[in-house]
């Protein structure tokens, strides 16, 4: 017995493969949409391993400092060091904020993230690099991700310093998918906290018509509140690696109950990411993936019905020259798959050759979900072939013979 | 088993669907987690590295002159304007005298007063001298009493110390006179050095109180840098290097320089170490105090050594190392190393040897399993 | 073999019940010996179509019976079990217009029937040769039906009526869209192809060229059919 699905197919061939290629953009975008949740997801989990830490410490009471905004001294890592379990701990600043290079006007959103001085290794500098070098000056260098489109060599204006990119990186985003660049911790405590020249002028011609800190008989006050006011001792979090052999919940359970900040696990920390912070995003994704999923079975259902409507008269013909019903109900079926089959290969190819690159933030297709994809494609086509299965064996032998 | 008709129509399907197959399985395993990882390898090279320091500083002079008066006024005059340049010992403004002048008359009369005083003692003493001895003279003739020649030479005692009392009543109204004058001296504010005016604080009629500076001067071409390193940075740093600066406002340009001395107290809380880096020349024009400059300070060349560039170096499991391709696989070897320069390399001491090959770039997170394929440069970097 | 032909008598179809009963088919007796071709008029409303919805075991009739060479196929409300099978292997179909599966070609046409029934398709194509052969038009095997002319497919057709060499060809109107010249030529096939298998052939046809052919007709008329001796002219 020949393929009587397969026969059809290769005689309109040119419809049929447009029309799976059609469908196949449809899977495409579907199995796109699978792959921006995970890919937010993956930002948040890339975000904590790229860190490099055990422990995030941060303001007490804050979910900081990813999720809320979180203040803390910059000398009480010292405290925290000589804590047992602590191997190693260091500040860090984050700041989203727009960034340009230098001499241009179009700027570019980028998590500025000021990390400690010391050597390749420690908690918060970039663990891999793509190009260039890390940070060896202690001012005005800075390694930027590729995600913002800085090239080595370039400078970059932060607020009020220029910085020379000196090295680059892949994969080092925000939780929001903002590309991270690096540079020293003391730049990004005063980028952090001196605003433009403007705002400095006129906070300081307050402070000097403040009359309490204008004494005419203590000439020097006025300039060393002008000083206070212009330095900024507080970093973000502090980022904590453990000894090998102590527990994380252990040490930061000790952390939290003498030195009464906030610390938070590694999985404490996914848990805010994903669980709070992109929250929102994943639900909005999931019903954009039902609804494509929705519509997607009905444009199958729609095609294969008329695609078999096309062809009543031939199963008219089938029928009463003494065809079976179950090789009738085989032809739709298998053009259904056979649809189904090209579609996914379409979809999955569009996907990560056309649609990934293109979006803005930073698409994952697991393999995982491309086979879960395919099932579902499968059971979809099938099962909309119903409606096109009852009509064909509805169809009665006898129209084949005139009235 | 089907029979394919070999026809155009069938030719050209295939010809459709078995790239798109090909190429799907393609995507399959090239991208996503399956996919092999970029790599870019570095060799381990001799060398010898030259260390350098970095930090910040502003400009500053050497020394700054406050001039001001030395007991609360108000400034009369001020004759200098910033920028101008002074010489040592020249006025440069006054602090209204008030009733200064009035007391130095004062002071005079007095004086004068005192001066006379000492005269009219000094003739007092000189009659009673006169008297003491003549009654002297008689005693011995037997010509006066006893009694009379003792309350003559009394009379010349108290003389004597009269006009020793108004002698140094003279000297204290002198004195105090002088006292006056240095005062009155001192409302004029006179440049201690030749120097240059940076700063006028306070306008004619304004009122100071002691100790506030009216005029700031500095010794021109006397400037140096004041620089702060990291603590972890500073290893080395002593007086007597060589350092290059780069101003502020002339980006690009360095300027030799030397280092004066490192400050014996560092800042605890920032964690930085002071040095103060004079210029061999001054620059022309002057760059204005307060500028910003970074400043390089290049330590003695070290011995050639095997050294790796820092992208290179990663932090697994407690420990510092390199990634390495041993028979096509990854491994990690951990590694000691030494002092690292401005450039980004870094010595090695354990744990590598020169032309040994580490992995300097990579596309993702590298660990033991993964796929790799190394590449000249990582796609997607452009040059 | 074929044995003895067609033989339907005293058939009856009758749709719904009650009153609204309506008889279609009253009193139907035919017979048709193999080899013969005889032609079935009747107008519209004559119950023509209900008959040969009979005939081809589409439908099952009231009462009567029906028999196809030495089997019972009906009788009295007893019917065959598989009709589908009985279509495709004991009745050929020849439609108005030829009906041809467009995307399969000439040769897979024909042997279609023998592979649903089936014979594997080497032998099943072999089949479909022989006929192809015998109605001239195997020089057109492997072509798609959308490149043979009207003659050619409606050969094709004829041929896949009888690759399984049925006892009986229905033709419903076969000659209807054809000039004089091609109609005659089709009726002379169906009659050479009778003879050569030993099929009887009922023409269902109102076609005034091809009516003088057939030496016996039947007219169906209110659901009665009446037999009549026909002019039996020759194919010219």
């Amino acid at each position: 017995m020949i393929s009587l699905a397969g026969r059809d197919i290769m005689h309109s061939w040119g419809k049929f493969v447009f029309t799976a290629m059609g469908l196949g953009l449809l899977i495409g975008v579907t199995l796109s949409m699978a792959g921006i949740y995970r890919g937010m997801v993956d930002d948040a989990k890339v975000l904590l391993d790229n860190s490099g830490a055990d422990l995030w410490v941060v303001q007490k009471d804050t979910l900081g400092p990813y999720a809320e905004s979180s203040s803390i001294y910059d000398d009480i890592w010292r405290e925290i060091r000589g804590m047992p379990g602590v191997k190693q701990t260091a500040n860090i600043t984050y700041l989203t904020m727009q960034v340009r290079k230098s001499k241009e006007e179009r700027d570019v959103r980028v998590m500025v993230t000021g990390v400690t001085p010391g050597e390749a290794g420690t908690p918060g500098w970039p663990p891999y690099l793509v190009a260039g070098r890390q940070i060896t000056r202690s001012h005005y260098e800075a390694v930027a991700d590729i995600a913002s489109g800085f090239k080595l060599g370039e400078h970059i204006q932060i607020r009020r310093n220029q910085y020379t990119v000196v090295g680059l990186t892949r994969r080092m985003v925000s939780s929001n998918g903002d590309p991270m660049v690096f540079i020293p911790l003391k730049d990004a405590q005063e980028a952090q906290f001196l605003k433009d020249n403007d705002a400095i002028r006129e906070q300081r011609r307050r402070t000097a018509e403040n009359p309490a800190f204008n004494q005419p008989g203590m000439p020097s006050l006025l300039d060393t509140v002008i000083a206070s006011q212009s330095t900024n001792p507080y970093v973000n979090a502090i980022l904590v690696r453990i000894e090998t052999g102590h527990a994380p919940e252990e040490v930061a359970e000790s952390i939290r109950r003498w030195k009464r900040l906030t610390v938070y696990t590694r999985d404490q920390m996914e848990e805010i990411l994903v669980g709070k912070l992109i929250a929102t995003s994943a639900k909005q994704i999931a019903m954009f993936l039902v609804i494509l999923s929705i519509v997607s079975s009905v444009i199958v259902a729609f095609i294969i019905y008329t695609l078999t409507l096309g062809k009543i008269r031939e199963i008219a013909v089938l029928k009463l020259i003494g065809t079976k019903n179950r090789t009738i109900i085989g032809l739709i079926v298998q053009q259904s798959i056979a649809l189904g089959l090209i579609g996914f290969v379409v979809g999955k190819i569009s996907a990560t050759l056309l649609m990934a690159p293109i979006f803005p933030k930073y698409v994952l297709l697991e393999p995982l979900d491309s086979v879960l994809g395919f099932i579902a494609v499968i059971m979809i086509c099938i099962l909309s072939s119903i409606i096109a299965i009852r009509v064909a064996l509805k169809v009665d032998p006898a129209e084949a013979i005139g009235g | 088993m089907k029979k394919l008709p070999f026809q155009i129509r069938t030719l050209a399907l295939i010809a459709v669907l078995v790239p798109l197959f090909a190429l799907f399985v393609y995507v399959a395993l090239r991208s996503g987690p399956l996919a092999p990882v970029s790599i870019v390898l570095a060799t381990v090279e001799n060398k010898s590295l030259s260390p350098a320091l970095f930090g910040i500083g502003t400009i500053e002079a050497r020394y700054t002159y406050k001039i001001g008066p030395t007991f609360a006024g108000r400034v009369e005059r001020l004759d200098v304007h910033v920028g101008e340049h002074v010489k040592a010992g020249q006025a440069l403004g006054g602090m209204d005298p008030v009733d200064l002048d009035e007391r130095i008359k004062a002071q005079n009369a007095t004086l004068k007063r005192a001066t006379a005083l000492l005269s009219e003692t000094q003739v007092r003493k000189d009659y009673a001298k006169t008297q003491a001895l003549r009654y002297e003279q008689l005693l011995k003739a037997g010509f006066a009493s006893e009694e009379i020649a003792d309350t003559k030479r009394q009379k010349l005692l108290v003389a004597e110390t009269a006009l020793t009392a108004a002698r140094e009543e003279l000297s204290r109204v002198r004195a105090e006179r002088e006292a006056l004058e240095a005062q009155r001296s001192n409302l004029s504010l006179i440049a201690p050095v030749d120097g240059l005016i940076i700063s006028r604080n306070a306008d004619p009629g304004t009122t100071v109180v002691a100790g506030q500076a009216v005029v700031e001067l500095i010794a021109p071409y006397s400037l140096w840098v004041n620089v702060r390193f990291d603590q972890i940075r500073a290893r080395g740093l002593a007086a007597g290097l060589s350092a290059l600066i780069t101003l502020r406002s002339q980006a690009g340009e360095l300027q030799t320089e030397r280092v004066l001395r490192v400050e014996p107290l560092a800042d605890v809380v920032i964690e930085e170490v002071l040095a103060k880096v004079v210029f061999d020349h001054i620059p022309d024009p002057m760059p204005p105090i307060g500028e910003l400059a970074e400043v390089t300070i290049t330590l003695p060349t070290l011995a050639e050594t095997p050294v790796v560039p820092n992208a290179a170096i990663h932090h697994i499991d407690g420990k510092l190392g390199v990634w390495q391709v041993i028979n096509g696989d990854l491994r990690f070897t951990p590694v000691s190393l030494g002092i690292a320069d401005l450039e980004g390399l870094v010595q090695v001491q354990e744990g590598l040897k020169i032309g040994d090959q580490v992995v300097i770039y990579s596309e993702n997170a590298l660990n033991e399993r993964r796929r790799i394929r190394i590449v000249d440069h990582i796609p997607g970097v452009t040059q | 073999m074929t044995g003895k032909g067609v033989r339907i008598s005293g058939l009856r179809k009758r749709y719904g019940s009650g009153d609204t009963a309506v008889d279609a088919l009253k009193m139907v007796n035919m017979h048709v010996a193999p080899g013969e071709v005889v032609g079935l008029i009747g107008p519209s409303g004559s119950g023509k179509s209900t008959l040969l919805k009979c005939l081809g075991a589409v439908i099952e009739p009231t009462a009567g019976q029906m028999m196809l060479g030495d089997d019972v196929i009906y009788h009295d409300g007893w019917k065959i079990k598989d009709l589908r099978a009985l279509r495709r292997d004991r009745i050929g179909f020849v439609f108005q217009a030829p009906y041809l599966i467009p995307f399969l070609d000439v040769t897979d046409n024909v042997a279609l029937l023998p592979m649903l029934a089936g014979k594997p398709n080497a032998e099943a194509r072999q089949q479909a040769i022989e006929l192809l052969k015998a109605l001239d038009v195997e020089h057109r095997a492997k072509a798609m039906p959308s490149q043979l002319s009207g003659g050619e497919q409606q050969r094709v057709a004829i041929a896949r009526g009888l690759v399984n060499r049925p006892p009986v060809i229905l033709a419903d109107e076969p000659t209807a869209p054809l000039d004089s010249e091609r109609a005659l030529a089709v009726i002379r096939i169906l009659n050479d192809m009778a003879q050569r298998f030993e099929t009887a052939v009922i023409v269902v046809t109102h076609d005034e060229k091809i009516i003088p052919t057939f030496k016996r007709i039947y007219h169906i008329r209110d659901g009665v059919t009446y037999e009549e001796e026909g002019q039996g002219r020759s194919f010219e």
